[in-house]
């Protein structure tokens, strides 16, 4: 039963379909880092991104305001995100890149036993750093969490862009990922470029972890879904592109959650599927995505 | 000598048979059970073997296909009154079409890509059911009824399910062995070794490569049948993404492209599957672990370790089984257009 | 090619050994010593604070045969997770049966997963006692399955009162319900409707929810472009948080009917108060963070027994209603077990589970009578209806009976 169509609940829906993009964005954003730098999908990037958002959970039961806690867990994140690499990609660095993915899936199974491990199964509640009250904006009330989703990830678009723009870092670590070789000669560790990499990519999955779980309540399967929706946004944008990853994803979670909205027959169960439909429509017919441009199959 | 070789094998599978014969009487009722159950991931892997280990196309999504056996052996008893035993090849058959459907597509899919849309299948397929409520029966599931015996046997209910999974299986371990030893085994060996060079010979690849799907998912969906027979129902969560993993490391546990080893990786995803509180107070011996044996966990981080180290552990070099697995994929993801 | 038949023969080898075959007793799951009780439980996932209910249950047992048991035996209490799925219960029933032998199942939880394993412990002629769901059909088809019998206040009985108050106190109600779309979230519906008879079409929109979806947020939003005056919220776990988050985030103030077993405090504190205040449920446990029970002591029994007996023991225990309502349907297990007599055995443990008139549970509220026949199986049948203002649930009204007609 779908009651009628109004323009304030349009703009409400519009406003959360831009804030779980923005969450998409982010993790599809960790996944195309990681791609550009070691050319494999990590399947583990859901996993660490939620279980960067469990080490905020506890550092926030131990007294610290979540705002408090969250330089800490990037902090923290990277640093793991540097380790994972060194310690279990490094070594299969040459090899094909079907053993880098199964070794990803091991990783994501590792994480996610950890987390019932050490924290429980259950799904707890989890105060994010935004307030849970509204503006009203014309007749509609727009969430101030779903504002301030939409601010981080802008946020996050404009120091990496800044990052990779103006750094020599940044410069450093776009030129290993084009051009490895090359950027040997020109003096680039090209390993500990990649190894910054999935330090970066695991940043940035902390963030959209933080994010999504004041919205999802954090479990340790609570990223499962979102991962599909990031391998959607980052095949719709283009697996090579981070502009791709942000666009696509903010495209994505517009599209999924108006569709699951206002077409009936969708409603919220088949979200993930039409998610699955994306990816299988633009490996099929656009492999390169709107922005990237990934190898194609020769025989 | 392939004569030897070939006796070795025969020899081999008469002591599986004489084993699978004789364990019932020696085990407990409900161990019969449980030994039922790692039968049908014996069978599973053994269609996924054909599939990774032999035709080289990986897939993340096998529970997906074990759901299609299930739901299609709940329905057939649920609302079609059928028995439960002749639910099983249609359930196969079922499963075997929807493997079909996936492996025309995956032809196009270089490795890593169809690991992700196999993943994708595997996340997105349990909201299915959800969807279409009356039919499937929603999250609450799709009953199969209590299982009993048939066929006018004589015997426990467990020791039934023993016995009617471990024929089945071992019938269909003996076709996948007839299958991979003449021409189409040797066939798939040679365009997972080569593709090209397969192609020119005359090799019809794409027909290779998708009724190796099919037949991988038939296996998948003959096992999931006798899954919902042996839980009384299915419900989304039965096939969720997990399993799907676990059997992708029972693969790798068993030894790709084993037939035999599959029956070691199914009695490892098994027994760290329904055994997770053995292995959590086994752990607990550690000193400085202290793990609740009640909650789950500890398998995964043994699985996810294990597939780790598996995977580092093969030579990167020329000569690891995994690396002339996939040289003739990885060469295709290199390439720009 | 060898070492696998190795491995095969090894592994076999291994099980066969780990198969202790356990011997059949005379009657499973009694020693002179022993009753063993299993439990199957969501202790992972959206459901998980529900499984509080075996730990509760637990600790009183603990604390039981501390005190020399029942009848000189001690409880033994094995409960599993299932993470709130059908499918792992029936796995978790079969091994507690099959494997370890219980006696009984003891206070099992969910509506679905009581449904799975029912006919599998009906033909075994295992005791499915005080089942942690209202669902009706626990309590009303005992002749199919004479193994099974409820506790809790039927759920269709709950939704007829909040329909029966709802019109007792508004003229033109508008009504939205978010139900969890199974049999569990339906009962409460069909309550509902029946409780507001020919005015069911007050009812202007519902949506259901799956137990396994991640967020409820989009169907409140959905709900609110219903302009409906009333919303029934029939959730469970996570989703009734996440529904008050929702109403919060759509800036929608509806008056509030939550059902009691999404209702337990400890979630209503962590959802913005602007949401919950003026919420009505109903109850029929003392809440350990009602302050009307602030001093009472079956709430100051229930927590020197967890600070004795607990078990993963945090601070907010203390305040936990799922903990305490494990311990009164122990309390009728215990009393159950008594009246059943030395001679325990399946049988005699059903005659007395359905011959009861307990009185005096410190867990329950003051004056609730637990009774049973063997043609009336809903034990707790009594409920106060409570309002939810400045953090905490206040009871008002008497004691109604809402008994299945």
């Amino acid at each position: 039963m779908l009651a009628s169509f109004t323009w304030s609940e349009f703009a409400e829906q519009i406003v959360s379909g831009l804030a779980d993009g923005s969450v998409y964005a982010s993790l599809a954003l960790a996944l195309v880092l990681i791609y550009r730098s070691t050319r494999a999908i990590n399947f583990a990037q859901g996993e660490m991104a939620t279980f960067s958002t469990f080490i905020a959970w506890s550092l926030m039961n131990h007294g610290l305001s979540f705002w408090e806690a969250f330089p800490v867990v990037l902090a923290i994140s990277f640093v793991g995100g540097v380790a994972v690499e060194r310690v279990i990609i490094r070594p299969v660095e040459q090899a094909p890149v079907l053993t880098i993915v199964i070794i990803t899936l091991g990783l994501a199974l590792l994480l996610n036993g950890l987390m019932y491990v050490i924290w429980g199964g259950g799904d707890r509640p989890f105060k994010g750093g935004f307030s849970s009250s509204t503006v009203e904006v014309a007749g509609a009330h727009i969430s101030i969490q779903y504002i301030g989703i939409i601010g981080v990830l802008a946020l996050l678009v404009v120091v990496l862009g800044l990052f990779f723009r103006y750094t020599k870092l940044g410069l450093a670590l776009r030129a290993a990922a084009l051009n490895p070789d090359s950027s040997r000669l020109v003096g680039v560790r090209v390993s500990w470029m990649l190894a910054l990499g999935w330090g970066l990519a695991a940043l940035v999955g902390a963030v959209a972890g933080m994010m999504v779980a004041p919205l999802q309540f954090l479990g340790p399967n609570m990223m499962q879904a979102v991962l599909l929706y990031a391998f959607a946004a980052a095949v719709l944008g283009g697996l090579d592109s981070p502009v791709g990853a942000v666009v696509g994803g903010l495209i994505l979670g517009l599209t999924i959650d108006l569709l699951g909205r206002y077409v009936g027959y969708i409603g919220s169960t088949l979200k993930l599927p039409v998610a699955l439909l994306l990816i299988l429509v633009f490996l099929f017919f656009r492999p390169g995505g709107l922005f990237g441009s990934v190898a194609t199959r020769r025989v | 000598m392939p004569r030897v070789k070939l006796a070795l094998e025969a020899l081999a599978f008469l002591l599986l048979v004489a084993v699978v014969i004789v364990l019932p009487q020696v085990v407990s009722d409900f161990h019969a059970r449980e030994l039922a159950i790692v039968g049908m991931y014996f069978i599973a892997l053994i269609g996924l073997n054909v599939l990774t280990g032999y035709s080289g196309q990986i897939s993340l999504g096998h529970g997906a296909f074990m759901a299609i056996g299930g739901y299609t052996t709940a329905i057939l008893i649920s609302d079609h009154g059928m028995r439960d035993i002749w639910t099983i090849p249609v359930a196969g058959v079922v499963a075997g079409v929807a493997g079909l459907l996936v492996g025309l597509p995956a032809l196009r899919l270089s490795g890593m890509y169809l690991a992700l849309v196999t993943f994708g299948i595997a996340v997105a397929f349990p909201q299915v059911p959800k969807k279409y409520e009356h039919f499937m029966g929603g999250s609450s599931g799709k009953s199969t009824g209590l299982y009993k015996v048939e066929l006018g046997f004589h015997t426990t209910p467990n020791r039934w399910l023993y016995y009617l999974t471990w024929a089945v299986a071992l019938f269909l371990l003996a076709a996948a062995w007839a299958l991979l030893r003449g021409k189409p085994g040797r066939t798939l060996q040679a365009l997972r070794d080569s593709e090209v060079a397969a192609l020119s010979s005359g090799v019809n690849v794409a027909v290779y490569k998708t009724a190796a799907f099919g037949i991988s998912a038939f296996y998948a969906g003959v096992a999931g049948s006798l899954f919902a027979i042996s839980s009384f129902l299915v419900t989304p969560e039965t096939f969720a993404i997990l399993l799907s993993v676990y059997l992708v490391v029972g693969l790798a546990a068993g030894g790709l492209g084993s037939l035999s080893g599959a029956i070691g990786g199914a009695a490892l995803v098994f027994y760290l599957q329904n055994h997770a509180d053995a292995v959590a107070r086994w752990a607990n011996h550690l000193p400085w672990l202290s793990v609740d044996p009640k909650q789950q966990g500890i398998s995964s981080v043994v699985f996810g370790a294990v597939l780790i180290v598996i995977m580092l552990l093969l030579p990167t070099g020329a000569g690891g089984l995994l690396q002339r697995l996939l040289r003739p994929l990885t060469t295709r993801l290199y390439t720009r257009s | 090619m060898r070492t696998h038949v190795l491995l095969v023969c090894v592994i076999g080898a291994a099980v066969a050994v780990a198969a202790a075959g356990a011997r059949p007793s005379a009657t499973p799951g009694v020693s002179g010593s022993e009753i063993h009780l299993g439990s199957s439980v969501p202790l992972s996932g959206e459901a998980a604070a529900g499984g509080s209910v075996a730990r509760g249950a637990d600790a009183y047992f603990k604390y039981v045969n501390a005190r020399g048991g029942v009848l000189g035996r001690k409880i033994k209490f094995t409960y599993l997770d299932d993470g709130y799925d059908p499918s792992r219960a029936v796995n978790n029933a079969i091994r507690l049966v099959q494997q370890e032998q219980v006696f009984a199942l003891f206070n099992t939880l969910g509506t679905n997963n009581n449904l799975a394993i029912r006919k599998f412990l009906n033909q075994q002629g295992v005791p499915q006692l005080f089942v942690a769901s209202g669902a009706t059909t626990f309590g009303r088809d005992y002749t199919a399955y004479p193994w099974t019998i409820g506790y809790i206040p039927p759920y269709s009985e709950e939704g007829k009162l909040y329909g029966k108050y709802i019109l007792a106190h508004s003229k033109k109600p508008k009504i939205a319900v978010l139900y969890q779309n199974d049999d569990y979230g339906r009962d409460l519906l069909a309550g509902l409707r029946k409780g507001l008879g020919k005015k069911a079409g007050s009812i202007v929109a519902k949506v259901g929810y799956d137990p396994t979806s991640s967020d409820v947020q989009p169907q409140i939003a959905q709900l609110k472009s219903s302009k409906a005056t009333m919303l029934c919220i029939f959730a469970f776990g996570k989703f009734s948080l996440q529904a008050f988050n929702g109403l919060n985030r759509v800036a929608w103030h509806p008056q509030v009917f939550v059902n009691d077993v999404s209702a337990a405090s400890s979630l209503m504190i962590a959802v913005p108060q602007k949401a919950a205040n003026g919420s009505i449920s109903i109850t029929f446990g003392k809440d350990p963070a009602a302050p009307i029970w602030a001093k009472d002591k079956g709430v100051k029994l229930f927590q020197s027994i967890w600070r004795k007996y607990g078990s993963d023991i945090r601070s907010i225990d203390y305040k936990d209603g799922y903990l305490v309502a494990g311990m009164a349907s122990a309390y009728t297990m215990v009393d159950t077990l008594r009246k059943a007599g030395k001679n325990l055995t399946r049988q005699s443990v059903m005659r007395a589970a359905t011959h009861l008139s307990e009185r005096g549970n410190p867990f329950l509220l003051p004056n609730i009578v637990v009774r049973t026949t063997p043609s009336f199986r809903f034990p707790v049948t009594q409920v106060r209806l409570q309002r939810w203002r400045g953090r905490a649930w206040h009871p008002f009204g008497k004691l109604v009976s809402i008994k299945p007609g």
